[in-house]
């Protein structure tokens, strides 16, 4: 970690002498480690130290951006020249009114000092703990433990001065038998939220319930999806749809929509920031304090994210979820929530005459037909057959092709329950979820295992 | 530099490595978007850093930095060895490395015009030319043309005496048509889906792509397809252009020959494969027409490169031969269980990152077929187009595309009528077994795909495919029932 004030004293000056008409400086430091295992023995073990610093130059109306990962004055100033000679070259955006002004910040607690040091040993002795559970059963584990900390500046020429230190642990276990398998995972700021026994013990008695799968026609049935099952289906919905640009550009499932109830009444998206249930954040990366969004709200379309230019283009405010500088993706929901309910998964097989419950959805793909949600992937580490409100047996994997907005038209029941799954598309997101009972989920698929 | 990486090897042979490598990368890359005419992205990035890679007491340590100085060499070679000291309370068997040639060369890849060297004006100024023929159609709403480079120089240095300098220059650019009528939204791709196309090559590449010769047909494509019919759900014979076959190669094939995921070292995340050990040499994963080789030596292909980053010589292996399958991509930790030596596929996707197996070029080789003689032997059938999502299961087996665009073929010819949202969906070698035709080299084309991810954290790695289109019997199109 550099620490606020060196790095205030490192850019402020870089920032104060830019010939820039406006000039805007977004510093990204971290250190971690991440612990891969497989075959029951840990394979890859990695630490790293790096650091990024982005200049955004804007010339009137014609902004440059570079960025490096060095944080020597030479380079700083090197990437800095750079962005101004893009400027000089660029065309004028007439999207842009200029960088945010000074705001204040919700204080969150952001930053666990015993996950920032903890240690390749620690990794170790965690994972250790997962194999000695799994060979009592003879299973085969896969997986990977990280920890480490980070730390995010950004400052521009009109006062924006804001830092945030943080820190992270997740973890994900596979567990392997000769014909099934079971998962789990975890994440927080702290370490110590990790309980790996635990989620250990989850994935092995997944694996044994799952043994000697049956084949299962595909066709419409009632799925119990697990959180982890649902923030993957929700992870692509951002990407497709939540974000400004895609509803901008009219392939957004919210297009067209907003005022429209496309949803059920249980079915509440929003995304918060500041929620410490996440992996809360109180700025994006233009300095803009996040705030809290509604983007469906009982079942009706409300809104999305936005960044400063998609801002401008819909004559609105920025809601605080601009992306890195150089993403044209610019602006995304980095703390999703799906809005919990009142019951539990126990309660949800109960009363499922005919069903399937997923433990994880994996490779989906969200890419054909954005604007009907439509999304496809299969099924892995733990699918079950539910009968009269019992679990029956596993089942070998399924692939779903299903409409979210048809998906989340037939929600049945939310847990009240809600876990935080890490996002693998970003190094930044995460999605709170609880459980979901959804009616008539359509599987068009299966595979061999 | 060269001296720093040959001190810190020394340091950690008296250190007791085993084996140790280091890595010391620097990547300059430049990207440029342009959105209806207007400028959405344009930025440069320069990174830089080193990796050390260590075997110490039979197990892997790695730590990585992008601080440069001789101090931090030597904090990190320390942390390296840690780490592999806490691998090892973990360890069932010492890791063991194929035997390698030990390098001291030079590579630099083929370019004509240095894509940095290109004004910043000229790239724009073809872009927005291209949105703006794209633009010319109230329909369309959303235009948008790219270019990317990237310059990577790595040095290499291991304990076995290797010291490998490459020198690779990359280019790519494709464009976009978002055509959109009430809550449908269509879109066409040129030259290729997903960032268009790219190759280890310099500007001449752009200039040879011809963008502006083909928006007013993409355009016209993407409009068509507001008011095309949806594609019909049947069993049917399909003719698959070459740029998707490019990511069937991908998906069925390049992924499930990486022996790391074969042995279960990327279960957690990318999954395993159908391709097991006791299936190489007996199974017949597609019919006779079926080639596939994995070539790093294609000239100006995305997956081309001197030396892999274990310091392997880049080198063509064959995969399929008349539909057997016969090898597997490997590294030196991994080729011994074949008792082979590595066939040079370990690459990281920069300095801070560890290697792993990666494709390189996995090529469909071509066959004897003409496109135009099995279109005309088509009785009914689907021509497919180009890409537009990709799923398939952990082990490889059930996979599902979804297309741009379709096109009806009807008693042998193509009939005009294009289909939007085409499916399809098969179980790998049920699929590739009924392959009964692949398009000869003069339809051959090699596509880039810069955007293959794999391990944790995610490496996005650069690839290519050399493909023809191919023709498959009884296939399933649109959504299965």
């Amino acid at each position: 970690m550099i620490g606020k004030d060196k790095i205030f004293s490192l850019l402020q000056p870089i920032i104060k002498k830019s010939p820039a008409d406006q000039t805007e400086a977004v510093l990204i430091n971290g250190s971690g480690g991440v612990s891969r295992y497989a075959n029951s023995t840990i394979h890859q073990n990695m630490f790293e130290t790096n650091s990024k610093v982005y200049f955004r130059v804007a010339l009137g109306k014609k902004i440059g951006v570079a960025s490096c990962n060095s944080l020597v004055k030479e380079s700083l100033n090197s990437a800095l020249n750079k962005a101004m000679e893009i400027a000089k070259n660029q065309k004028e955006n007439p999207l842009f009114t200029g960088l945010p002004k000074k705001q204040a910040y919700k204080k969150v607690k952001t930053y666990n000092k015993k996950t920032a040091n903890f240690t390749p040993l620690q990794r170790a002795k965690e994972i250790k703990k997962i194999f000695d559970k799994a060979a009592k059963y003879n299973f085969d584990v896969a997986g990977a433990l990280s920890t480490g900390d980070a730390e995010i500046a950004v400052l521009n020429s009109n006062g924006v001065a804001c830092y945030q230190p943080t820190s992270s642990a997740g973890i994900n276990i596979v567990v392997m038998s000769d014909t099934s398998s079971g998962y789990s995972d975890g994440l927080s700021r702290d370490v110590d939220d990790i309980d790996t026994e635990k989620l250990a013990e989850i994935a092995i008695q997944k694996c044994l319930d799952s043994k000697n799968p049956q084949g299962l026609e595909p066709g419409e049935y009632d799925v119990v999806l697990e959180p982890t099952a649902v923030a993957a289906l929700l992870e692509w919905m951002d990407y497709i749809g939540f974000g400004a640009k895609s509803f901008q550009e009219g392939t957004s499932f919210l297009s067209g929509r907003i005022g429209q109830k496309i949803m059920d009444e249980k079915v509440t998206f929003y995304d918060d920031g500041n929620d410490d249930k996440s992996l809360a954040f109180p700025f994006d990366f233009e300095g803009v304090p996040k705030q809290k969004v509604n983007l469906i709200e009982k079942g009706i379309a409300k809104g999305v994210v936005y960044d400063s230019l998609t801002a401008n283009q819909d004559h609105t405010q920025s809601t605080g979820h601009a992306l890195t500088p150089d993403s044209s993706d610019r602006a995304l929901a980095l703390n999703l929530f799906l809005k919990n309910g009142d019951s539990n998964v126990k309660k949800m097989i109960e009363s499922v005459e005919r069903g399937i419950l997923v433990t994880r959805f994996h490779y989906i793909n969200g890419l054909l037909d954005t604007n009907n949600a439509l999304l496809t992937g299969m099924t892995r580490d733990g699918t079950f057959y539910i009968e009269n409100g019992k679990i029956k047996h596993g089942i070998k994997n399924l692939r779903f092709t299903e409409s979210m907005l048809r998906a989340f038209s037939n929600v049945v029941q939310l847990s009240k329950e809600r876990k935080l799954v890490g996002s693998w598309s970003t190094d930044v997101g995460c999605i709170s979820t609880p459980a979901v009972l959804i009616k008539n989920f359509r599987f068009t698929g299966k595979t061999e295992f | 530099m060269k001296e720093q990486l040959k001190e810190t090897i020394q340091y950690l042979k008296k250190k007791g490595a085993s084996y140790a490598d280091i890595r010391r990368t620097q990547r300059l890359s430049q990207n440029i978007k342009v959105k209806n005419g207007n400028v959405e992205a344009l930025s440069q990035n320069e990174d830089a850093g080193f990796g050390i890679r260590v075997l110490h007491n039979g197990a892997w340590g790695f730590a990585a930095s992008s601080i440069l100085t001789p101090a931090e060499f030597k904090r990190i070679a320390n942390l390296a060895l840690e780490i592999a000291k806490a691998s090892a309370t973990t360890k069932k068997n010492e890791v063991v490395l194929a035997e390698n040639e030990v390098y001291k060369d030079k590579y630099i890849s083929k370019f004509r015009i240095d894509p940095f060297a290109v004004p910043v004006n000229q790239k724009l100024d073809l872009l927005i030319r291209s949105t703006e023929i794209l633009m010319k159609h109230p329909k369309i709403k959303v235009a948008e043309a790219s270019m990317d480079f990237f310059k990577t120089e790595k040095i290499f240095a291991n304990t076995d005496g290797s010291l490998i300098e490459q020198s690779i220059i990359e280019s790519g650019a494709g464009a976009m048509a978002v055509a959109v009528e009430g809550t449908d939204a269509q879109w066409r791709n040129y030259p290729n889906s997903h960032g268009g196309n790219l190759g280890t090559m310099g500007y001449e590449f752009i200039e040879e792509l011809k963008l502006l010769d083909n928006m007013e047909r993409v355009r016209e494509e993407a409009i068509a397809l507001l008011s095309a019919e949806p594609c019909p759900s049947l069993e049917t014979t399909v003719i698959i252009s070459s740029e998707q076959m490019a990511l069937q190669v991908h998906e069925s094939c390049g992924h499930p020959i990486e022996l790391d995921r074969v042995l279960g070292t990327e279960i957690s995340l990318a999954g395993g494969s159908f391709m097991t050990l006791d299936k190489l040499r007996k199974l017949r994963y597609g019919s006779s027409k079926v080639n596939i080789t994995a070539d790093a030596t294609v000239e100006g292909a995305l997956g081309t490169f001197g030396y892999d980053d274990e310091g392997v010589k880049a080198q063509r292996t064959d995969i399929i031969k008349e539909g057997l399958f016969v090898g597997y991509l490997t590294s030196r930790e991994t080729a011994p269980v074949l008792g082979q030596k590595s066939n040079g596929t370990m690459r990281a996707d920069g300095w801070n990152r560890i290697p792993l197996i990666r494709m390189t070029n996995i090529n469909l080789e071509p066959g004897d077929a003409n496109l135009e003689d099995l279109i005309a032997d088509t009785k009914d059938g689907i021509l497919l187009g180009s890409n537009k999502s990709w799923s398939i299961d952990d082990k490889r087996l059930n996979f599902q595309f979804g297309l741009e665009i379709a096109w009806e073929i009807k008693d042998g010819r193509l009939t005009g009528k294009v289909y939007k949202n085409p499916i399809y969906t098969g179980i790998t070698p049920e699929f590739w077994n009924k392959c009964d035709a692949v398009c000869n080299r003069n339809y051959w084309k090699v596509w880039g795909v810069p955007n293959c991810g794999k391990g944790e954290p995610i490496q996005t790695m650069h690839v290519a495919h050399g493909t023809s289109p191919a023709r498959f019997h009884k296939v399933q199109v649109g959504v299965s029932k």
